[in-house]
């Protein structure tokens, strides 16, 4: 086909949403390649634990999915074991208290860090400019800031490992290895749902001669709260999951449950638990959901 | 009113800002005296706003000085700078509420620079019976008390702007200072701001310092007029005595210059 | 006056409130106030044991052993450290590293992928007998049950794949696939999957239905208006979604090697086995540092997606 060549102005070959897709894509087949793990591996029977790997088991573990254990499986139960259905909800009530406990704890951390690191704690009055107060906010905010970074960047479970080759087993040490990144993620997110707030609000107030923490206080964190408050839930929701994923180093938790029953090859009695953690999660999904829409509404 | 003695009132002796290398202020001098109401009046970008934040010290003059009351605004401790802004109540342009606070709660915001934290904070939550009536009494007189305990961004633009200058109102100021309150709303209803804020002032023996666009408005409704252009005092004189044309001018000089500017 | 008083009080009766919120956090509060009356009352938080003697003496060991070994007993020498952590880099560290990227990197695309497509049938503006055009006739009620049915076992799935922990996936397929990368690229995979579905889902849903509509008055399909319409709109915030569940990724992907997968975690962990205390934090600290360069990469993209328009 013959076309004019100047008739049709051919748009640049690739944008920068292009770019994007492009980098996506060679990431993911460079990746790809680099794993270096032929897909026929995936299949049963050709991998290094072939004993387990057969269909079987894969089948059998599914199959349970339909049919989550009532009872206990195994026929060596002592008298004084509670049913397993008591047990069940043993474990996901102890989920829940030690997500709540590490998230009290959290909150009450991350507030402080999380207004300290936000750079709208730190406008100071330009009427008043000191040395103290041109010096000082940068350090302390810059240290605030690398902490709160540091405290993020170590997952829970990696803090759990740390603590455990530290100290050893404890249950105020897994609570602490929640604690520890969760601060931090909050202390994030609420320096930023700060610093968005509109700062029309902080000038007036100081306009009546408020000083800077009332302006902060009624200024700013009224408008925030909100936004705070939905975050927190969801982060709750979340702090269950870490609780329970704890159980697999120890912490009293249906992970712990899932990971013995599922060692001793009772399909049934796992997909209980996690059926359990799912009604967990939904019930604080749902419960996050109606909040937030109430909140943005 | 009192006696006016030379240390009444407001006096901005020679004062100058400077943004960013960017003066916004050039050597202005201006007596307010107590009770008076003065428009500000010029183009955008005339330093309106400037002036009157160098008025309730939330801005600081990068030379110059200004004496409230003979107090020297520079020289203040922080503390007795937040007891003379708490003595100046300030409408802003975008008038600065919380908009997920009831309107009460908005109001008595007005009050913080007279109060310690703990104090405000008593307030904001359970506020005494007869702080609530002060702020109905308040909101009556700028025409909303049935809002009292609305959500704030459930009001209108023109609702909205009551409750900004009702809480100016409920700092009990001595001086009034008031950005631009009619650039948002209709002129039918920025006619009755402009009105509403000068009746109040003269009740209660206010000072009232207003910059406006509308010289129509201006004229009307105060006695005194500035005339600011780039920064400078073009004309201070009794409404009688501005000539339309010197009014005019503000703006056609300005308009030349950005011509200039543009070729 | 009585009459101020009086009009003062009705309006406090009838004030707007929002009780939902209240609520939410009342019970919230209580919970934390439960949680930590019942922890401590039943002895599992027991402060003493936490911080006993003993525990003390293991602190102390610890803050010793995590010294670089060859300095165990010598004084600080920066030099002999940078050897030790260069030869643990080269050792294990760069390929782990190397892998957990990858491994992070396939399994956000998998998800990617199959939460586009999960999104679809989620979406209620799309998945239904009337999709943004009225039908000729109004649908059969078996018709309309057909759909919603289709969009409650979507999301339902959705739900589930999300709620299960990636750990507690990969600890269930780590048995049944062995120890590879798969069961940690697919654990992220099918979690991330649910979560990306439902964030499209939601996008989709607030996409405004004139172009769609007109897309249906011209007589285009379903999947004609999502290929079309919906999926061009909706591109952006996808690709943001993309990248910071990608954040996640990576950090996820660090500590599933603790099942013995390659990446930086199994090095965490066969380090801790070892008893090589010092080798483990260094190893830590390296996967810190990979999470921090994940944050800042995917920092970058958003930023080039959000100029892109």
């Amino acid at each position: 086909m013959v076309r004019d060549a100047g008739a049709l102005r051919r748009p640049p070959p690739i944008g920068p949403r292009g770019l994007v897709f492009a980098g996506i894509a060679a990431a993911g087949v460079w990746s790809f390649v680099l794993l270096d793990v032929p897909a026929e591996r995936l299949l049963p029977g050709s991998g290094l634990l072939p004993e387990l790997r057969d269909l079987r088991v894969l089948g059998d573990f599914l199959s349970r999915a339909v049919s989550p254990a009532l009872d206990y499986e195994s026929s060596f139960v002592p008298d004084s074991a509670p049913p397993l259905l008591m047990k069940v909800l043993d474990g996901a009530h102890r989920t829940v208290a030690y997500a709540a406990m590490a998230m009290t704890l959290s909150l009450l951390l991350a507030f402080p860090l999380g207004f300290v690191a936000s750079s709208a704690w730190w406008r100071g009055d330009p009427a008043r400019v000191t040395t103290a107060t041109r010096f000082v906010p940068p350090l302390l905010f810059g240290g605030v800031r690398a902490l709160i970074a540091f405290m993020r960047s170590i997952h829970e479970l990696l803090w759990a490992i740390v603590f455990l080759a530290a100290m050893g087993y404890s249950t105020f040490a897994a609570i602490l290895a929640i604690v520890i990144p969760y601060a931090g993620t909050l202390a994030k997110v609420f320096s930023e749902i700060l610093d968005e707030a509109p700062r029309d609000t902080a000038l007036a107030l100081q306009a009546t001669g408020a000083s800077r923490t009332q302006v902060f206080v009624f200024g700013l964190l009224p408008r925030a709260l909100p936004d705070m408050a939905a975050y927190a839930f969801y982060r709750f929701e979340c702090a269950i999951r870490s609780a329970a994923i704890l159980g697999f180093f120890g912490l009293e938790t249906l992970g712990k449950f899932i990971s013995s029953s599922f060692d001793e090859g009772y399909y049934g009695e796992v997909w209980t638990y996690i059926y359990a953690l799912f009604a967990l999660v939904l019930v604080m999904e749902w419960w996050s959901g109606a909040l937030r829409r109430k909140v943005t509404a | 009113m009192t006696g006016h003695g030379s240390s009444d009132g407001l006096h901005v002796a020679d004062v100058s800002v400077v943004y960013a290398g960017l003066p916004a202020l050039d050597s202005v001098s201006l007596g307010i005296a107590p009770g008076e109401a003065v428009a500000f009046v010029g183009p955008s970008g005339a330093g309106k706003t400037t002036l009157l934040r160098v008025l309730n010290a939330t801005v600081r003059p990068t030379s110059g000085c200004v004496t409230y009351r003979g107090e020297h605004l520079g020289e203040l401790s922080a503390n007795d700078l937040r007891a003379v802004r708490g003595r100046i109540g300030f409408v802003h342009q975008s008038l600065g509420l919380v908009p997920n606070l009831r309107v009460i709660q908005n109001v008595m915001a007005g009050r913080l620079g007279r109060q310690g934290l703990l104090q405000s904070l008593r307030a904001f939550v359970r506020p005494k019976p007869a702080e609530i009536e002060h702020a109905y009494e308040i909101l009556e007189r700028v025409g909303i008390p049935e809002k009292l305990y609305e959500r704030t961004d459930r009001l209108s633009g023109g609702q909205q702007q009551r409750v900004a200058i009702a809480r100016a109102l409920y700092q009990d100021p001595e001086m009034l200072l008031a950005d631009e309150p009619v650039s948002s709303v209709d002129p039918a209803r920025a006619r009755d701001t402009v009105k509403l804020l000068t009746e109040i002032s003269s009740e209660q023996g206010l000072t009232l310092c207003m910059s406006l666009h509308n010289l129509d408005l201006a004229r009307d409704y105060f006695p005194r007029l500035v005339g600011l252009r780039n920064g400078k005092i073009a004309f201070d004189a009794p409404v009688g005595e501005v000539d339309p044309d010197e009014f005019q001018r503000l703006y056609d000089l300005e308009q030349g210059e950005m011509l200039a500017d543009g070729a | 006056m009585n009459d101020r008083v009086r009009c003062i009080a009705d309006l406090h009766m009838q004030r707007p409130r929002s009780r939902a919120l209240w609520w939410s956090m009342g019970a919230l509060g209580l919970l934390g106030i439960y949680s930590w009356t019942w922890g401590l009352a039943t002895g599992d938080l027991s402060f003493g044991d936490t911080f006993s003697a003993r525990r003390l003496q293991n602190l102390e060991r610890f803050l010793g052993e995590i010294r670089p070994y060859p300095l165990h007993g010598v004084e600080w020498d920066t030099g002999i450290a940078l050897d030790w952590a260069r030869t643990l880099m080269s050792e294990h560290g760069y390929e782990a590293m190397v892998t957990t990227l990858a491994i992070s990197v396939v399994a956000i695309c998998m998800a990617g992928l199959v939460g586009a497509m999960l999104a679809l049938p989620a979406a209620r503006t799309l998945a239904r007998a009337d999709a943004y055009l009225p039908t000729a006739k109004p649908a059969t009620r078996g018709v309309r049950f057909a759909w919603a049915a289709l969009v409650t076992v979507t999301r339902g799935l959705m739900v589930f794949l999300r709620a299960i922990p990636e750990y507690v996936w990969a600890f269930l397929l780590v048995t049944m696939l062995g120890v590879t990368a798969w069961p940690a690229v697919l654990a992220l995979a099918i979690h991330n999957a649910g979560i990306m579905g439902r964030l499209q889902s939601e996008v989709i849903e607030n996409v405004p239905p004139t172009t769609p509509a007109t897309l249906r008055g011209l007589g285009a399909t379903r999947s004609q208006v999502a290929l079309f319409a919906l999926m061009p709109e909706t591109l952006n915030r996808f690709l943001l979604f993309f990248f910071s569940r990608w954040e996640t990724c990576v950090r996820e992907a660090t500590i599933l090697g603790l099942l013995g997968m390659a990446s930086l975690g199994a090095v965490i962990s066969e380090s801790r086995a070892g008893q090589r205390l010092d080798e483990m934090m260094f190893f830590v600290l390296v996967g810190s540092l990979l999470v921090v360069v994940g944050d800042a990469l995917s920092i970058l993209a958003r930023r080039l997606v959000r100029e892109a328009g």
